[in-house]
C-alpha cells in the first residue's frame, strides 16, 4: 500500500547540539537521575515480590525476607509509590522542562520555579523513603492508601509535597509557552509542548481529586484532627485522580513515539500531526470521566454512573487507536526508507538493534497486550471476572512497566549521554536489557494474568495463601521466573547507567531530535486552550458531580476505628 | 488537513469495534440482566446490632432463594453459626441450583469477595452494604476470597462454599 503523507516539506528538524546549556543540563539532568534513584529502590522489590507470592520459593525458602523493605506489604508500598507515582512525576517533570525548553527554542520562564519544583518533589521523595524504612508496618498501605488504612501523617505529606511540586511544573510550561506565544503570534505549536500542555492540564484537573481527598479526609485523620472519615467518598476522590494519571505517565511516551522516533527510526517526520493534535486533545477530555470503572464492585454507587463512565472509558481507547495508525503508518515509512519490501518487510528493516529504537518498539508491542487487556477490564460485566485478581496487576505492568517504563528508559538511553557529556557505556548491555525487559514483562505479564483467571487476588502475599488452587501454584512460580530475568535486566540498566555516568570515556556524538515549527495545515481551532479545558472541566463536573454526591456520608460519617494494619487492635 | 484513505479506513473500524462493545456490554446489561452492584445502604459500622448484620448467616428466604449475610473483618468473614467456628475460616452450604444473594459489610477496613468460578466481586467498604445476587449450578467447594488488601494477613483471608 502507498502512504500519502500531507504535510508540507518546511518542517525544520533540530538534531540537537550533542552539548546541552548549562542550566538546562542540571535541571533536566537532576529530574532525569532523581528519577531513575526512585525507580531503582521500587523496581527492585518487584521481581522478590514475584517470589514471594510463588509457592514454592517460600516452601524452599520459609525464611527468607525481601531486601530493604523487609516487611512484604511494606516492599509492595515501597513498589507502588516509587515507580508509579516518583519516578513517573520527576521523570515526566524533567523531560517536559527538556521539550518545552527545545521545541519553542526559547529558555524556560520561571527557572526558580523550576528549581523550588525540583526540590520539593526531591523532599517528598526523603520524606517517603524515612516513612517507609521508619515505619513499616503502618505506612504499608499501598499507593492507594484507601482510608480507613491510615498510615503515619509525613506518608501524606510527602506526597504533597510531590504533587505541588508537579504543579510549579505545570507553571513553568504554561509561563514558557505565554513567553512564546506573545513572539509567534501566528505559528502553530510545536507537537511536543502541545502535548506536554494538553498532559499538564488533564493532570491537574484530576490532581484535585486526590489533594481534597488527602487533605480534608486522610492527613487531618492521620494527624488526630479528625476522627472521621468517609471510606467511599475517599475512594471516589482517588479514583477521580487515579485512572487519568495512568494516561499522565502514558503521554510523554506518546510524545516520544510522535516527535523523536520518527527520526531515531528513520522517517522525516510523524505521519499525520493534526491527527496528534486530536489524539491528544481527546486524551486530555476523556481521561477524567472514567474513573468509575475502578469503582464497578463497589457497593455505594449507582450502576448508571459506572455504565456512563464505561462508555467514556471505551471513548479514551479512541486516540490510542489512532496512535497506533500514525505510529504504525510513520514506522513503516521509515522500514521503507531503510529497504523493506513487501507488505510486511519493512517491520524487519526497523533498528532492532538500536536500544533507543528498539526500547520503544518493545514498549509498543506490550502495548497491544496492554491495551487489549484494558479494554476488558473496562467492559463493566467482565470486569466482574477479573476485578481485584492479579489479572490487574498483570494488565498494568504491560503498559505502565512496559510501554511506559521502557520509552522512558529509551529516552534515558540518548538523554543521559548528552546530560553526562559521555558515550552511553555500552549499547550491547542496553540491547540486552531492553530484550530481557520486554521478553520478562510479557513473561510477567502473561502468568500473572493467568494466575488472575485462576482466582489469586492483587496485592497479595500468595506464597503464603492457604486456598490456591492447582493452577493458581503453577502460575505464581512460573511468574517467579519472568521475576528472574526482570531482576537481571534491572542490573544491566543500572550497570550502565553507573558505568557511563563514571567510566565512559567516549565522546557523546549522537543528540536528540526536536521539531521547533508546529504544522501550519493544523486547524486553529485545536489550539483554543480556553475552549478545550473548559470542555474537560464541563465534562468532568457533568459525569462525577452525583457520584461524589451519592459517596458522601455526612450523616452518619464513619468514625475511624484506628486499626494497625499489623493487628486488628484498635491503637487508640 | 488531509486525512490519507487507509486511515479514514481504520478510523471507521475503529469507530465500529467501540461500538459494537459498546452495544455487546448494553445487551449483557438490559437482556441477560447482568448488573453490576449499585447503592444499596449504608450501615454504621459501630453499630451492627441494631441492622440486619446483628444475624449472620445463611438464610432461606423461598424456594431455592438464599441470602448470605456476613461480616469482613481482619482476617475473617464471620458468616455466624452457619459457618462454623468463629474465627476459622468459614464453611457454608447452599443447595445445587440455588440463587444466593450476598449482603456484607466491614467493621474495620476495605475487604474484598470474589467466589472462584462465579461472577461475583464485591468491594466491601466500611459503612456501605454490598450486595450482589448469582446462580450456584454447579456441585463442588468454592473458595471465597479476600480480594482487597486490608493489611498484614490479608493473604490468609478465605472462605468456603459448599454447594451440594
Amino acid at each position: 500500500m502507498q502512504l500519502t503523507q500531507s504535510q508540507p516539506k518546511s518542517f525544520q528538524v533540530n538534531t540537537t547540539s550533542v552539548t546541552m546549556l548549562n542550566n538546562e543540563r542540571w535541571l533536566v539532568g537532576l529530574h532525569i537521575l532523581s528519577a531513575f534513584f526512585a525507580l531503582f529502590w521500587g523496581a527492585l522489590m518487584g521481581p522478590f515480590q514475584t517470589f514471594h507470592r510463588s509457592p514454592a520459593f517460600v516452601a524452599a525458602f520459609p525464611n527468607a525476607t525481601m531486601p530493604i523493605f523487609s516487611y512484604y506489604y511494606q516492599a509492595l508500598t515501597a513498589h507502588g509509590v516509587l515507580n508509579a507515582l516518583f519516578f513517573t512525576t520527576m521523570f515526566i517533570t524533567g523531560i517536559s522542562y527538556y521539550v518545552t525548553w527545545r521545541s519553542f527554542d526559547r529558555p524556560l520562564v520561571g527557572m526558580p520555579l523550576a528549581w523550588v519544583a525540583y526540590a520539593l518533589e526531591l523532599i517528598g521523595l526523603v520524606i517517603l523513603f524515612f516513612v517507609l524504612l521508619n515505619d513499616p508496618q503502618r505506612s504499608a498501605v499501598l499507593f492507594t492508601f484507601y482510608p480507613p488504612l491510615i498510615a503515619p501523617p509525613l506518608f501524606y505529606i510527602g506526597l504533597v509535597l510531590l504533587v505541588v511540586g508537579s504543579w510549579l511544573g505545570l507553571l513553568v510550561v504554561f509561563l514558557t509557552y505565554g513567553a512564546w506565544r506573545k513572539e509567534n503570534k501566528a505559528a502553530r505549536i510545536p507537537l511536543a509542548p502541545f502535548a506536554v500542555m494538553a498532559n499538564y492540564v488533564m493532570y491537574f484537573l484530576a490532581s484535585l481529586g486526590v489533594a481534597v481527598e488527602v487533605l480534608v479526609l486522610a492527613l487531618p485523620a492521620s494527624l488526630g484532627l479528625i476522627q472521621n472519615t468517609d471510606p467511599q467518598l475517599s475512594r471516589a476522590l482517588f479514583w477521580f485522580f487515579g485512572h487519568p494519571v495512568v494516561y499522565f505517565w502514558l503521554i510523554p511516551a506518546y510524545v516520544s513515539w510522535y516527535t523523536m522516533l520518527p527520526m531515531q527510526a528513520g522517517a522525516k517526520r510523524v505521519f499525520s500531526e493534526p491527527l496528534a493534535k486530536i489524539a491528544f486533545l481527546m486524551l486530555m477530555i476523556f481521561s477524567v470521566p472514567t474513573g468509575l470503572h475502578h469503582m464497578f464492585a463497589d457497593p455505594g454507587i449507582s450502576s448508571t454512573w459506572k455504565a456512563i463512565h464505561t462508555v467514556f472509558t471505551l471513548m479514551v481507547a479512541v486516540p490510542s487507536f489512532m496512535t497506533a495508525f500514525n505510529i504504525g503508518a510513520t514506522l513503516e515509512i521509515a522500514g521503507r526508507n531503510r529497504g523493506g519490501k513487501g507488505l510486511f518487510g519493512w517491520m524487519f528493516t526497523q533498528k532492532w538493534s538500536d536500544p533507543v529504537v528498539a526500547a520503544q518498539l518493545m514498549g509498543m508491542l506490550q502495548f497491544i497486550t496492554g491495551g487489549i487487556t484494558g479494554l476488558i477490564n473496562a467492559s463493566a460485566q467482565i470486569n466482574t471476572v477479573v476485578h481485584n485478581t492479579s489479572w490487574v496487576p498483570a494488565h498494568f505492568h504491560q503498559t505502565v512497566g512496559g510501554a511506559v517504563a521502557m520509552t522512558y528508559i529509551g529516552i534515558m538511553y540518548w538523554l543521559l549521554p548528552m546530560i553526562r557529556g559521555r558515550a552511553l557505556y555500552s549499547k550491547k548491555m542496553a540491547l540486552a536489557q531492553v530484550y530481557t525487559w520486554g521478553f520478562g514483562m510479557t513473561m510477567f505479564g502473561h502468568t500473572l494474568g493467568e494466575a488472575g483467571l485462576a482466582g489469586v487476588p492483587r496485592r497479595t502475599l500468595s506464597g503464603l495463601s492457604p486456598y490456591l488452587s492447582e493452577a493458581a501454584t503453577y502460575w505464581l512460580n512460573a511468574n517467579a521466573i519472568s521475576g528472574v530475568i526482570l531482576l537481571v535486566s534491572l542490573i544491566l540498566l543500572y550497570a550502565n547507567i553507573v558505568l557511563t555516568l563514571f567510566a565512559s570515556k567516549e565522546p557523546v556524538t549522537e543528540g536528540g531530535y526536536t521539531v521547533t515549527k508546529g504544522d501550519p495545515t493544523t486547524p486553529a481551532i485545536l489550539e483554543r486552550w480556553g475552549l478545550w479545558i473548559g470542555v474537560a472541566v464541563v465534562l468532568a463536573a457533568l459525569v462525577w458531580t452525583v457520584p461524589f454526591i451519592d459517596s458522601i456520608n455526612l450523616t452518619e460519617g464513619f468514625q475511624i476505628l484506628r486499626y494497625s494494619p499489623a493487628g486488628p487492635v484498635p491503637l487508640k | 488537513m488531509a486525512l490519507d484513505k487507509y486511515e479514514r479506513v481504520w478510523l471507521t473500524a475503529v469507530g465500529g469495534l467501540i461500538g459494537s462493545f459498546m452495544a455487546a456490554l448494553m445487551v449483557a446489561y438490559l437482556i441477560f440482566d447482568i448488573r453490576l452492584p449499585t447503592f444499596e445502604a449504608r450501615v454504621d459500622p459501630a453499630n451492627l446490632n441494631s441492622t440486619m448484620f446483628a444475624d449472620l448467616g445463611v438464610k432461606k428466604r423461598g424456594e431455592n432463594k438464599y441470602d448470605v449475610v456476613m461480616l469482613a473483618k481482619m482476617w475473617v468473614f464471620d458468616a455466624g453459626k452457619d459457618g462454623g467456628n468463629p474465627g476459622v475460616p468459614p464453611v457454608i452450604r447452599v443447595p445445587r441450583g440455588s440463587r444466593v444473594t450476598f449482603y456484607v459489610t466491614s467493621l474495620d477496613v476495605t475487604h474484598g469477595v470474589y467466589v472462584e468460578d462465579h461472577s461475583i466481586n464485591l468491594e466491601i467498604v466500611p459503612g456501605q452494604i454490598a450486595r450482589q445476587s448469582i446462580p450456584f449450578n454447579r456441585p463442588g467447594e468454592f473458595r471465597i476470597i479476600c480480594n482487597q488488601y486490608c493489611g498484614a494477613a490479608h493473604q490468609g483471608m478465605y472462605g468456603t462454599i459448599v454447594v451440594e
